[in-house]
């Protein structure tokens, strides 16, 4: 009998001349990806993991049972109402987001297996098809036993289906990073940048905090997830490598590009979770630290070793770091009933932490908490909205979230003509991301342009129950209802 | 009906501003202090900018020649 390792590249690594079609018609360019370069180039072709297909349904099976045997133990709904407020609300953020964007990423997988240049590439986007299957399954399940209990975990399969705000600028990102593009462009953008650069943060610093707040499940979850990120993440590196060595521009307008792109994503999703949702005495550090220890390291190595550049946006994406998540944060807390989980108020202590954690940054944004702490001193517990925005906010008509890059003195949105046709940026890298590929991205249309075209209503209520999709029950509100210990009416 | 991106000094958010071309400048810069007032107020006097450079408070938006989806600003007016 063969051993393992005399019989698996006949599995796993096995090209074959073509003699039918032409290997540029087997593997055309817009499938591909670019540079094309003929399989020779590519015969090399390897990664780390070199899972067969029974060792890998082996230990898929071995992490079902384990997740499985945590949901016996702690998945409860009693599990979750022990839980500390604003960590669920995280929780429920997390859960929207996460399994339709895994959804979309089996179809980039599966170009992947289709069209990447190496058979051993095409084998490892196979298993990473498989992976996110897995990933769509774990939340949709456990979340759905939440339901009953509270109709926002609803939104953990809703979400993607929506024209909420967020969900438009969802799926601007995942149709983009995972649908639409090429297998090369799909490796670089999400296995490595997004997959070895960001996702750390969920997979080590989110776990940590769940962890911390007694979230066994949460934790569990995210940890079998990243068990398999870490496998097939791993195509990343030498598809950037290669396409490095053969079109550095490229390369680097590829990395540029999407590390932008993912930062915004993580900064909303995760930044809101770590600085905000979850209760103080948890933290463990912030999110610009978890940032610079998780990600900006270990991304800036990689540069080194690929021989590129730090994006040329990177002065604008560290001030981002003391900014951007906070920017947002503030704003949809004054939009809450536009989305489908609640919103904490920083109290004093809270404040105080911030104030050391950024302290470049928090004396600007503190007066607008103070102005928002006071509105709900002199409002009743429960009457939200006396203390929330009317007006409509403006999108970004690339990454079609809020315009809230800057700093609350010095905000960066911008306008281009193009086309005939005027567009908004919260920042530089969004705009030069726009005129790259003008054409890639120009059809779309952000929140207020529907509404100009009278697609959706142009009074916030109606937007928020015809378009956005939420109701009462759903929308979201003051996770304690404006009954903060630390707030005393007595004042007002 | 001409809109807007209305931002405000100290504010976290742009806002949308719906204006008439009549509108005098200083009517949208209290449209938007109104707008965002659950977060920001600014006491006293402010600036108008448009295109990056200050516009009088008494002239209308047409006259300012504020162009549909473009920004304004509304700043803090430095003592004198």
């Amino acid at each position: 009998m063969l051993k393992r390792d005399e019989w698996l590249d006949l599995a796993r690594k096995l090209d074959w001349e073509l003699s039918y079609v032409s290997e540029k018609d087997a593997f055309p360019e817009v499938q591909s990806g670019r540079p094309w370069l003929p399989h020779a180039a590519w015969a090399g072709w390897d990664e780390p993991f070199r899972t067969s297909y029974p060792e890998y349904v082996a230990g898929q099976h071995a992490k079902e049972a384990s997740v499985a045997a945590v949901r016996e133990a702690v998945g409860r709904v009693e599990d979750y109402q022990r839980l500390p407020q604003g960590w669920l609300e995280g929780l429920k953020l997390h859960a929207a987001m996460l399994p339709l964007a895994e959804f979309a990423a089996v179809v980039g997988n599966l170009r992947a297996a289709r069209f990447g240049r190496d058979s051993a590439w095409r084998s490892a986007a196979l298993l990473g098809a498989l992976d996110e299957m897995r990933h769509t399954q774990i939340p949709l399940l456990l979340m759905h036993d939440l339901v009953r209990w509270d109709p926002q975990f609803d939104w953990t399969h809703k979400l993607f289906h929506t024209n909420n705000w967020v969900a438009i600028a969802a799926r601007h990102l995942s149709d983009e990073l995972l649908l639409a593009s090429d297998a090369i462009e799909f490796a670089i953008a999400t296995n490595f940048v997004f997959e070895t650069g960001f996702t750390n943060v969920q997979f080590v610093g989110l776990s940590a905090l769940a962890h911390g707040v007694g979230d066994k499940m949460f934790e569990k979850m995210v940890g079998s997830i990243q068990s398999d990120e870490a496998r097939h993440a791993q195509i990343g590196a030498p598809v950037l490598a290669m396409v490095a060595k053969h079109d550095r521009p490229y390369a680097q307008y590829l990395l540029d590009k999407w590390f932008w792109r993912s930062w915004l994503l993580f900064a909303v999703v995760t930044g809101f979770s770590m600085d905000y949702l979850t209760p103080l005495e948890h933290r463990q550090s912030s999110f610009k630290e978890f940032m610079h220890e998780w990600v900006l390291d270990q991304f800036l190595r990689s540069l080194d070793e690929f021989g590129l550049e730090r994006p040329w946006y990177w002065d604008i994406f560290l001030e981002g770091l003391d900014n951007y998540h906070h920017m947002v944060y503030a704003s949809a807390y004054s939009y809450r009933a536009s989305v489908w989980f609640n919103f904490v108020v920083p109290g004093p202590r809270e404040r105080a932490w911030l104030a050391e954690k950024y302290p470049a940054s928090w004396p600007d944004l503190d007066p607008v908490w103070q102005r928002i702490t006071d509105r709900w001193r002199a409002a009743d517990p429960g009457n939200d909205f006396a203390v929330h925005g009317t007006a409509i906010v403006s999108f970004c008509d690339l990454c079609q979230l809020v315009l809230s890059n800057g700093t609350p003195r010095a905000n960066t949105a911008n306008t281009l003509d193009h086309g005939g046709q005027r567009y908004v940026f919260c920042s530089r890298p969004c705009r030069w991301i726009f005129e790259q590929e003008p054409d890639r991205y120009a059809g779309h249309k952000d929140v207020v342009k529907r509404v100009l075209a009278g697609e959706a209503p142009a009074n916030l209520v109606g937007l928020v129950q015809r378009y956005f999709g939420l109701d009462y029950e759903t929308w979201g509100k003051d996770a304690f209802r404006g009954e903060y210990p630390w707030l005393d009416r007595r004042r007002a | 009906m001409i809109p807007l991106y209305g931002f405000l000094e100290g504010d976290t958010v742009g806002l949308l501003v719906l204006a008439d071309g009549d509108d005098s400048v200083a009517e949208i810069a209290r449209k938007l202090q109104t707008a965002a007032r659950l977060r920001v107020a600014i006491e006293g006097p402010v600036t108008v900018l448009y295109d990056g450079k200050p516009v009088d408070p008494l002239t209308t938006v047409s006259d300012a020649g504020m162009q549909p989806l473009t920004r304004f600003d509304v700043r803090r007016r430095p003592p004198a």
